[in-house]
C-alpha cells in the first residue's frame, strides 16, 4: 500500500472540500447562517446585555458563571478586559463568517438567478442587522464582508461609522429589492418588509428622518402588517409568525433535540426552586413597572411579580414573562419553551414612524391596541406632553424587554440624561463599549474606544 | 611446595557462581569452578590466587597458607553487561550511546500501583511524573525533559512489547507481568520511533520464563488507603460569621448599616434570621470531607508460571485487584490475564505470541474538577446536617424545617452523596493486547522478523440518577440516565531485516524495516429520562432524548534502517533514520525524515587507563536527532462542516457551518536534540553514576494559534514558532556499605529550562483563560506562565489607600494591588508573570537496607520552585454565592483594629475591585518533598523453605505518600492539576467555547488545580512465595 492508505476522510464530519456546489448546500449553508440569530439574540446574548442591561429597564442579581464580568455591564464599569465584552465580539465575527461564506460562494456557483438573488437578499439582511448592532454597540469597527484569512486580517482595522452605516444601507437596498412580500416569503424567512423596516430603523438613527419616513411608509403601506388586537398574546407558542410581525427568530420547544426558546427561563430569577433554574438574566426594575400608566393591561401581561415554590412560599421579584410557555416540559433544569423571538415588528414601525414624522396617528394605533387614552386626548397622561415625550414613554412600556430601550435612548440623544437620573454613573464616552483587550493584543493597530 | 586449596564460589546473593577461572598469579596454572562453585587446585602456600570470570570483579586473594578460601564474587561491570531494550531490539548497556534509563521490576516490586508509570516516579532522571489525580486508575502525567509542546500534545510514545501504541492506558498491564521499562530519553534513541518519539518513548516489555524447572509464583497483598490530610474548610460557627460579614460589607458598601433588619435590604444582601439569633444551633456542624472519603480496604492476589525449555519458554499470569476507593461508593477492580509463548519450530524458525487481556470494573469520580464530587462537596455549607430529620439528604425537601432557607438563593448544598449514593454508574473495560511474530534466519548473519499486533479496546459506561436525589443536589431533578460506549481497534504490521557481522575486532548490525498501523475509534451515547420511578435503571424504562455515534480514524506508515557499528567493543557508532507519513498531516506534507546519529567510547577499557585501578567504568556518549510529534486531531489538517439547525415555522431545517480551516501544509512538529553524557565508575563500581546534558529545539510547533476573531474562528491549527529545552541529569548509585550489611544509595536529579524563542505573527503572546485563571506564552518565557495581578497584602485603612494608586472601589480591608507598570493607577496594564508550574529541579533518593533476609527502603521524592494556580479561589477563596470558605481566609481584614493576617480581604457579596481577578492570591509555591514510599520485606531464610518445597518466601509491608512538605496547604496536593496532558482537547476543535470551567487547551493548565482528587497514603502487607 501507499498513499491511498495515508488518505482518510474524516467519518463523522462532513468535508468542506466539496461543498457549496448545489442548491441543496446553500439551503444547508444559509440555515446555519440564520442559526447564528439563536446566538446574537440569545437571552444572554450581546443584544441583550446591551439593548436591556445597559439601559434602565432591568438589572441583574445573582446570576451565573462570572458575575462581576456581567455586573460591569450593569455598572458602567465595563473593562477592555471582559470576558463578556470579548464573547460577544467572538459571536457577533462568528456569525458575520458564516453569512460571508455564503456570500462568496453563492457568486461562482451553479444556481439559477432568483434563487441566488433570494439567497444574497437573505445574507445581507443578517449582515447588516449585525453590523448596526456592533456599530451602535461599539461605534467604529473592521468591517469585514468576505471571508478572509488570518494573515489578511491583520490589515482589517476600524471603518469610520459612517462607512459601517454605508455597507448596511447598501445590503438592506439589495435585499429590499430584490426579497419577496411577507405573504410570499414563508414563515421565519426575511421578506421585502422585514429589510425595508430594519433599513427605516438604520436611517433614523443616522438622523435621516426624511428617508426614514419614506421607508417606513412603505412597510405600512404594503398592506402586509396589521396591529393584533390582543397584546398579551404576542409571544404565546400558539401565536406565532402573525401579521404583527416582520422579523421572528423561530424556535421548537418540547424537546432538547431542537432549538427551545430560552427566553423565559433565561429572565427568570437565578433560583432552581421549580426544578427548573433561571439564568437571571434582565430583572425589572421598580422604575419600569411604574412607568406603566394605571390600568395598562400591558404592565400585567409583561412582567411577572414573583414565583411560588414547591412548598408554596412565594417569592418576591419582578422579571419579564413575554415569553412564558406554561405547557413546556422541563428537561434537565431548562424549560422547552415553544416562542418565538420577534426581532421587529409592526408596533416598532408605527412608533419609528411617528419618531420620523412627528405624526401622533401612528402612535395612537398602538394606544388604541392597549386600550389607553390616545396622545392628544384629554386623558392622555400630561406629563407626556411633547410627541418626543410620548414616544418615547410608549416605546418603553410597548417594547420593555425586546431589546430595544438602550438603542432608543442612544438614537433620540435622551441616554446621559435618562440614565444619569436613574442612578447610573455614564459618560457620553461610556456609551460605547470598550474593544476587548484580546483583539488589540493580537493586533495592536486596533485602536481603543475613548474612556477605555 | 603446593599444597590444596579448596573453596566454594558464590555471588552476593549466595548463589554458586560456576565456571569462574581460578589462576596461580603469575603462573598459567589454575582450574574451573564446577556447577557448585566448588573449586580445588594445587598451589604454594604464599602464592596469590587470581580469581576471575566475565560478570564478576576479578579478584586477586592471597593464600596465606590457608587451605580453604571461599570467595564471593562481585558482579562486575555490571552494569555494562545488562541487556537494555531500546527500539527494535536491545543492546548491551556498553553500546547505548544514546540517554536510556533502564528500570527493572526489583525496582518496583512490592509496591502497590495499578501502572507501573507511578513506580517510576521520582527513579529516572529527566523523566518528571506527576500522580495529579489520587482516584485508583488515574494514570500519571509523564514528561520527559520538559514540554516539548505548547498545544499539540506532550505524552510519552507507549511502547508495549514492541508494539507502539498512542494514548495507551498502562493500567491495563499488570505491573508484576513486566520485566522491564525504559525510558528513551534523547532524540537518537528515540528518534527510530520518528513522528512519534518527541516527548519521548517509554518501552514496557513483558516477562517471559527461562529454560529450567517451572517456577510458580503466588502473591498476596492487603492494603488500606487514607486520605493524608483534608484541606481545612471553616465550620459552621466560622462561615455563618463570614458570611453575615460579606453581606454586611456589601450593605454598608451601597451606603446601608450593619444593623439594618431585611426588611430593608435587596433580596441579595438578606441574611437567614437563624445566622443572626441563633447561630449556635448548628454548632460546628457537618465536616463534609468526612462525608465524603473513607478509609478504603484494597486486595491483590497474583499467580504466575514460568519456565521453558532451550527451544521453549512461557510465562502464564493471572492477577486481580479489588480496590475500593476513599471516595464514597467508587471502585477500581482489575483482572488481567498473560500469556507469552515464545519457541524454536526449527533451528531457523521461532515463533512466538504474547497475549495480555485485561479487564476493568471501574467507578472513579472526582477528577473532572470544578463541578465533579469532590469539588462541590467541598463547596458545600457547613451548617447543614448530613441527613435531615425525614431522612433525606438536602433542605430542598419541602416537608423539612430546612426547607427555610431555600428563600435565600445563596446557600450552598452539593450534597456528596447526591451524587454518589443517588447515582448508579459505572465503567467495564475490556482490553486485549495481543502480537504474533515469527523470526527467521535466512542466513546466518541475516535474520528476518515479522509481527502483527492487534489492540482491542472496548469500554462501556452507564449513569442513572435518581429522581429528586433526596433533595441533595443544587436543584431537584427529575431521573435521568445515560449511557455510552467506545471502542478502539488499532492494528501493526511490523517487518524488519537485522544483519550481524563480525570482521575481526569491528562489529556491525544492521536493521531495516518496513511498518504500517492504523486505528479506529468509535463512539456512542444514548440519553435519556422520562423514568416512572427509580426501579428500573436501564434505558428502556425512559424516553430516549438523545443519541449519537462517531467514528474516526488514523494511519501510519513507516520506513526504518538503523546502522549499528562498534570497534573494539570500545568505539561505537549509531545510525538511524525513520521516513514516516500520517493521515492526520496536510496533503503537501504528508511524509517526513527523523535521523539520527550517535557515538560512544568506552575510555575505561582503553589500555592507558589500566593504571587507573579505580576506575572501573568511564565511557562518554554523544548524540544528535531529529524526532516528531503528531498529536493532533485525526483531522487537524481538513475544513469541516459541524451541523447548526435551524427551525422555520414549526420544522427544524438541518444546517451545515464551516467548523475549521483548512491546512494542506500542516506537517510534523520537529524537534532536534543534542545529549552529551558521561558514565562513570570507580572503587569496584561502589560509585556509580552517570551525567546528561541535553539541547532541544521544537520548530514548525503544531500549534492552535490565536487568529484574529474577525475572521470568524479564534484558532488555526498552523505549523509555527520555536521552543528550547536544555538541561541537565544527574544518577549517582553508592554501595555505602557492602558485606553482610548492605546500604545502596541511589540518587537523581535534573533540571530543564524551557523556553519560548519564538511564536506566530508579531510574536503576540498566546493567552488562554478558564475562568479568570489566565495562562500566557510569550518568546523569552518557558511555556505557560500564570498571568495576574500582584495582591501586597490587604489596606489596613483609609490612609493606606490614600497612599498608594487603587482600583476606584477600594475601601480598607480590601486588596492592595501592586501598580506594577509604576503609572500611578492600577489597570489591566499592571498584570505581570506571577508563576510557572514547572520546577526548577526534581529529584529523588531511594535508600535500601539489606541485612540477612531484611530489606528496608524508603523512597524520597521532590520538586521545587515550580507554582500551583489554586482555581478553587474562586469559589472557596473568596465570596461566591455563599459556597463554605477555606478556613485560611477566616484570618481576614475585619476593622482596623483587628485587619486579620494581612493576606486575606474582606469578604464581600459584591466585590467590586479586582478581588476576584486572578491574582498572586490564587498561586502558591507547588515546591514540596514527599515520602514517596517506605518498604520492609523479610525473606524466610531458604532452610526452613525447602522442607515446605518452597524456593523463596518474603513477606512485606510497602507504604505509598506517607507524608508530604508543602506550602500548599488550600488544596490536597501541590501535584493536583485538574486537566490533563493529553494529545489534544476535542474544545480546541470547536474553540471559543472557553468561558469556564472547560480550559480551552488543557495541556496549557498544567498546574492549575479547580479541585482535584487526593492522593490518599496507601499502606499494603503481602506475602510472595515462589515454588
Amino acid at each position: 500500500c501507499g498513499d491511498s492508505f495515508l488518505q482518510l476522510a474524516p467519518v463523522s464530519n462532513p468535508n468542506a472540500g466539496n461543498f457549496f456546489k448545489t442548491k441543496a448546500d446553500f439551503d444547508l449553508a444559509s440555515n446555519a447562517a440564520y442559526a447564528t440569530l439563536y446566538t446574537i439574540y440569545n437571552p444572554e446574548g450581546p443584544v441583550s446585555y446591551t439593548g436591556e442591561l445597559m439601559g434602565d429597564n432591568v438589572t441583574i442579581l445573582n446570576i451565573s458563571g462570572n458575575m462581576a464580568d456581567k455586573w460591569q455591564f450593569r455598572d458602567y464599569t465595563l473593562a477592555p478586559a471582559n470576558t463578556m465584552v470579548y464573547q460577544f465580539w467572538q459571536d457577533f465575527y462568528r456569525s458575520l463568517y458564516n453569512i460571508n461564506i455564503v456570500l462568496d460562494k453563492i457568486e461562482t456557483a451553479d444556481v439559477d438567478a432568483a434563487y441566488k438573488d433570494k439567497v444574497k437578499g437573505e445574507m445581507m439582511f443578517l449582515r447588516s442587522l449585525y453590523y448596526f448592532q456592533m456599530v451602535q454597540i461599539w461605534g467604529e469597527i473592521p468591517l469585514v464582508t468576505k471571508p478572509i484569512t488570518a494573515e489578511e486580517s491583520y490589515g482589517v482595522l476600524r471603518s469610520p461609522v459612517t462607512e459601517v452605516y454605508a455597507q448596511i444601507v447598501k445590503d438592506l437596498q439589495f435585499a429590499a429589492s430584490k426579497l419577496p412580500l411577507a405573504s410570499a416569503a414563508g414563515a421565519g424567512k426575511v421578506s421585502k418588509g422585514a429589510a425595508q423596516a430594519l433599513l427605516g430603523k438604520v436611517y433614523l438613527t443616522m438622523g435621516d428622518k426624511t428617508n426614514a419616513a419614506t421607508t417606513l411608509k412603505e412597510v405600512v403601506s404594503s398592506g402586509q402588517y396589521q396591529l393584533l388586537p390582543s397584546y398579551a398574546t404576542l409571544w404565546s407558542p400558539t401565536n406565532k409568525n402573525t401579521k404583527e410581525s416582520i422579523f421572528e427568530i423561530q424556535y421548537l420547544g418540547g424537546s432538547s433535540t431542537a432549538p427551545f426558546s430560552d427566553y423565559y427561563l433565561g429572565f427568570f430569577p437565578n433560583s432552581n426552586a421549580l426544578g427548573f433554574y433561571g439564568s437571571g438574566m434582565n430583572q425589572v426594575v421598580d422604575d419600569t413597572w411604574n412607568e406603566y400608566e394605571t390600568g395598562d393591561a400591558r404592565r400585567v401581561a409583561s412582567i411577572d411579580t414573583g414565583f411560588t415554590d414547591a412548598k408554596g412560599t412565594f417569592t418576591r421579584v419582578k422579571f419579564p414573562k413575554k415569553w412564558q410557555d406554561k405547557t413546556a416540559p422541563i428537561i434537565g433544569q431548562r424549560i422547552a419553551a415553544n416562542n418565538n423571538f420577534m426581532v421587529l415588528r409592526y408596533a416598532d414601525v408605527l412608533l419609528l414612524l411617528t419618531e420620523a414624522t412627528g405624526d401622533a396617528q401612528y402612535l395612537n394605533q398602538v394606544r388604541k391596541r392597549a386600550g389607553m387614552p390616545e396622545f392628544g386626548t384629554a386623558a392622555y397622561p400630561s406629563k407626556y406632553s411633547t410627541i418626543e415625550a410620548a414616544t418615547e414613554h410608549e416605546r418603553r412600556v410597548e417594547l420593555a424587554f425586546e431589546f430595544q430601550r438602550w438603542f432608543d435612548l442612544k438614537r433620540t440623544n435622551r441616554a446621559l440624561t435618562v440614565l444619569a437620573a436613574k442612578g447610573k454613573s455614564v459618560s457620553q464616552a461610556k456609551l460605547l463599549i470598550p474593544i476587548p483587550n484580546v483583539v488589540r493584543d493580537q493586533n495592536s493597530k486596533i485602536t481603543q474606544n475613548a474612556g477605555y | 611446595q603446593n599444597k590444596p586449596v579448596t573453596g566454594k564460589i558464590t555471588d552476593e546473593t549466595g548463589k554458586p557462581v560456576p565456571g569462574v577461572s581460578i589462576v596461580v598469579k603469575s603462573t598459567t596454572t589454575g582450574t574451573i569452578s564446577n556447577a557448585e562453585g566448588a573449586y580445588s587446585l594445587a598451589a604454594p602456600e604464599n602464592a596469590t590466587l587470581v580469581f576471575s570470570s566475565v560478570s564478576y570483579e576479578t579478584q586477586e586473594i592471597a593464600i596465606n597458607k590457608r587451605s580453604i578460601i571461599n570467595v564471593s564474587l562481585l558482579p562486575s561491570s555490571k552494569i555494562l553487561n545488562e541487556v537494555v531494550v531500546v527500539g527494535y531490539g536491545t543492546q548491551s548497556k556498553r553500546a547505548v550511546t544514546g540517554a536510556v534509563a533502564s528500570i527493572n521490576n526489583k525496582q518496583f516490586q512490592d509496591r502497590s500501583f495499578s501502572n507501573v508509570a507511578q513506580s517510576l516516579a521520582g527513579q529516572v532522571a529527566g523523566v518528571n511524573i506527576s500522580q495529579a489525580q489520587g482516584a485508583p486508575g488515574s494514570s500519571p502525567f509523564i514528561k520527559i525533559r520538559g514540554v516539548s509542546s505548547i498545544t499539540a500534545g506532550t505524552n510519552p510514545l507507549l511502547v508495549v512489547d514492541g508494539v507502539p501504541l498512542e494514548n495507551f492506558n498502562l493500567n491495563m498491564i499488570n505491573p508484576q507481568d513486566i520485566e522491564s521499562v525504559e525510558v528513551l530519553k534523547d532524540a537518537s534513541s528515540a528518534a527510530i520511533y520518528g513522528s512519534r518519539g518527541s516527548s519521548g518513548v517509554v518501552i514496557v516489555t513483558t516477562k517471559l520464563g527461562k529454560a529450567g524447572k517451572p517456577s510458580v509464583s503466588v502473591n498476596l497483598e492487603y492494603g488500606s488507603q487514607k486520605v493524608a490530610r483534608q484541606i481545612e474548610m471553616m465550620d459552621a460557627q466560622q462561615f455563618i460569621r463570614t458570611y453575615i460579614d460579606a453581606k454586611n460589607n456589601a450593605w454598608i458598601a451601597a451606603g446601608g448599616k450593619a444593623t439594618d433588619g431585611n426588611a430593608l435590604r435587596p433580596t441579595l444582601l438578606k441574611i437567614p434570621e437563624d445566622f443572626l439569633t441563633n447561630p449556635q444551633q448548628f454548632g460546628a456542624g457537618t465536616n463534609w470531607q468526612d462525608v465524603m472519603f473513607r478509609t478504603a480496604p484494597m486486595y491483590n492476589g497474583q499467580i504466575s508460571v514460568s519456565g521453558g525449555t532451550e527451544k521453549t519458554q512461557y510465562m502464564f499470569s493471572g492477577a486481580y485487584l479489588d480496590q475500593t476507593a476513599i471516595l464514597d461508593m467508587n471502585y477500581y477492580k482489575r483482572l488481567a490475564l498473560r500469556s507469552n509463548v515464545k519457541t524454536m519450530v526449527t533451528d531457523k524458525l521461532t515463533i512466538g505470541l504474547n497475549l495480555g487481556v485485561t479487564s476493568i470494573f471501574d467507578r472513579t469520580e472526582g477528577t473532572k474538577g470544578k463541578s465533579d464530587v469532590i469539588s462541590l462537596g467541598l463547596q458545600s455549607n457547613p451548617h447543614f446536617p448530613v441527613y435531615n430529620e425525614n431522612g433525606n439528604l438536602g433542605y430542598r425537601d419541602p416537608n423539612s424545617t430546612w426547607f427555610r432557607f431555600t428563600s435565600f438563593g445563596d446557600m450552598n448544598l452539593w450534597h456528596p452523596y447526591s451524587l454518589t449514593r443517588e447515582v448508579d454508574k459505572g465503567t467495564k473495560s475490556f482490553n486485549t493486547l495481543g502480537t504474533a511474530y515469527l523470526e527467521y534466519n535466512i542466513l546466518k548473519n541475516l535474520k528476518f522478523r515479522t509481527s502483527l499486533s492487534g489492540n482491542l479496546f472496548n469500554t462501556r459506561n452507564h449513569f442513572y440518577w435518581n429522581d429528586k436525589q433526596k433533595y441533595g443536589y443544587s436543584a431537584v431533578l427529575a431521573a435521568q440516565a445515560n449511557a455510552g460506549n467506545s471502542y478502539m481497534f488499532n492494528w501493526l504490521s511490523e517487518n524488519t531485516l537485522t544483519y550481524d557481522k563480525q570482521i575481526g575486532d569491528h562489529s556491525l548490525t544492521g536493521l531495516v524495516g518496513y511498518t504500517s498501523q492504523k486505528q479506529r475509534d468509535e463512539t456512542m451515547y444514548v440519553a435519556a429520562n422520562n423514568f416512572p420511578n427509580d426501579l428500573v435503571h436501564t434505558l428502556n424504562a425512559g424516553t430516549v432524548t438523545a443519541g449519537n455515534t462517531t467514528a474516526s480514524e488514523w494511519s501510519l506508515l513507516s520506513y526504518i534502517a538503523r546502522l549499528q557499528y562498534n570497534f573494539n567493543n570500545r568505539y561505537f557508532l549509531t545510525g538511524t533514520i525513520r521516513r514516516d507519513g500520517m493521515s492526520r498531516f496536510g496533503d503537501n506534507n504528508k511524509w517526513g525524515y527523523f535521523p539520527s546519529v550517535s557515538a560512544g567510547w568506552l575510555i575505561s577499557d582503553e589500555a592507558f587507563m589500566s593504571n587507573l585501578k579505580n576506575i572501573n567504568n568511564l565511557k562518554l556518549r554523544v548524540s544528535y536527532g531529529v524526532t516528531g510529534n503528531n498529536q493532533i486531531p485525526n483531522y487537524g489538517a481538513v475544513s469541516l462542516l459541524a451541523a447548526s439547525n435551524y427551525v422555520y415555522g414549526s420544522t427544524m431545517n438541518n444546517g451545515l457551518r464551516v467548523s475549521s480551516i483548512a491546512n494542506p501544509n500542516l506537517k510534523w512538529e520537529k524537534t532536534n536534540m543534542f545529549n552529551l553524557g558521561l558514565d562513570l565508575g570507580i572503587l569496584n563500581n561502589r560509585i556509580s553514576g552517570s551525567v546528561e546534558y541535553y539541547n532541544s529545539l521544537t520548530r514548525d510547533m503544531l500549534l492552535f494559534v490565536p487568529v484574529p476573531d474577525i475572521t470568524g474562528f479564534s484558532s488555526q491549527l498552523t505549523n509555527i514558532g520555536k521552543m528550547r529545552n536544555r538541561g541537565i541529569e544527574l544518577n549517582i548509585s553508592t554501595k555505602n556499605t557492602v558485606g553482610e550489611f548492605k546500604w545502596t544509595t541511589d540518587f537523581n536529579f535534573s533540571r530543564n529550562r524551557n523556553k519560548v524563542l519564538q511564536l506566530g505573527p508579531g510574536n503576540a503572546p498566546i493567552q488562554y483563560v478558564d475562568n479568570v485563571v489566565t495562562v500566557r506564552t510569550e518568546v523569552g518565557q518557558p511555556v505557560s506562565n500564570f498571568y495576574g495581578y500582584i495582591f501586597d497584602g490587604v489596606f489596613k485603612n483609609q490612609a493606606e489607600v490614600d497612599a498608594y494608586p487603587h482600583h476606584a472601589s477600594t475601601t480598607p480591608g480590601d486588596p492592595k494591588v501592586r501598580d506594577v507598570n509604576g503609572d500611578g493607577k492600577i489597570t489591566d496594564a499592571d498584570r505581570t508573570i506571577i508563576g510557572n508550574n514547572q520546577p526548577d529541579f526534581i529529584a529523588g533518593m531511594t535508600n535500601t537496607f539489606t541485612y540477612k533476609g531484611f530489606d528496608f527502603s524508603f523512597m524520597l521524592q521532590g520538586a521545587y520552585g515550580g507554582e500551583i494556580a489554586n482555581n478553587n479561589i474562586r469559589y472557596l477563596g473568596t465570596w461566591d454565592n455563599g459556597r463554605n470558605f477555606y478556613a485560611s481566609m477566616y484570618n481576614y481584614w475585619r476593622s482596623e483594629s483587628d485587619p486579620g493576617d494581612g493576606i486575606h480581604f474582606k469578604p464581600n457579596v459584591s466585590y467590586q475591585g479586582l478581588q476576584k481577578q486572578f491574582s498572586s492570591y490564587w498561586v502558591s509555591d507547588a515546591s514540596f518533598l514527599r515520602m514517596k514510599n517506605i518498604r520492609v520485606s523479610y525473606a524466610i531464610p531458604s532452610k526452613m523453605l525447602s522442607k515446605m518445597n518452597m524456593k523463596s518466601a518474603r513477606v512485606y509491608v510497602n507504604a505509598e505518600n506517607v507524608f508530604i512538605l508543602s506550602k500548599y496547604k488550600d488544596g490536597y496536593d501541590p501535584e493536583n492539576t485538574t486537566y490533563g496532558t493529553t494529545s489534544y482537547s476535542s474544545s480546541m476543535e470547536t474553540s471559543g467555547s472557553y468561558t469556564s470551567g472547560n480550559a480551552p487547551v488543557p495541556g496549557a493548565f498544567q498546574g492549575v488545580d479547580y479541585g482535584s482528587y487526593p492522593l490518599p497514603r496507601v499502606i499494603t502487607v503481602g506475602v510472595k512465595v515462589d515454588f
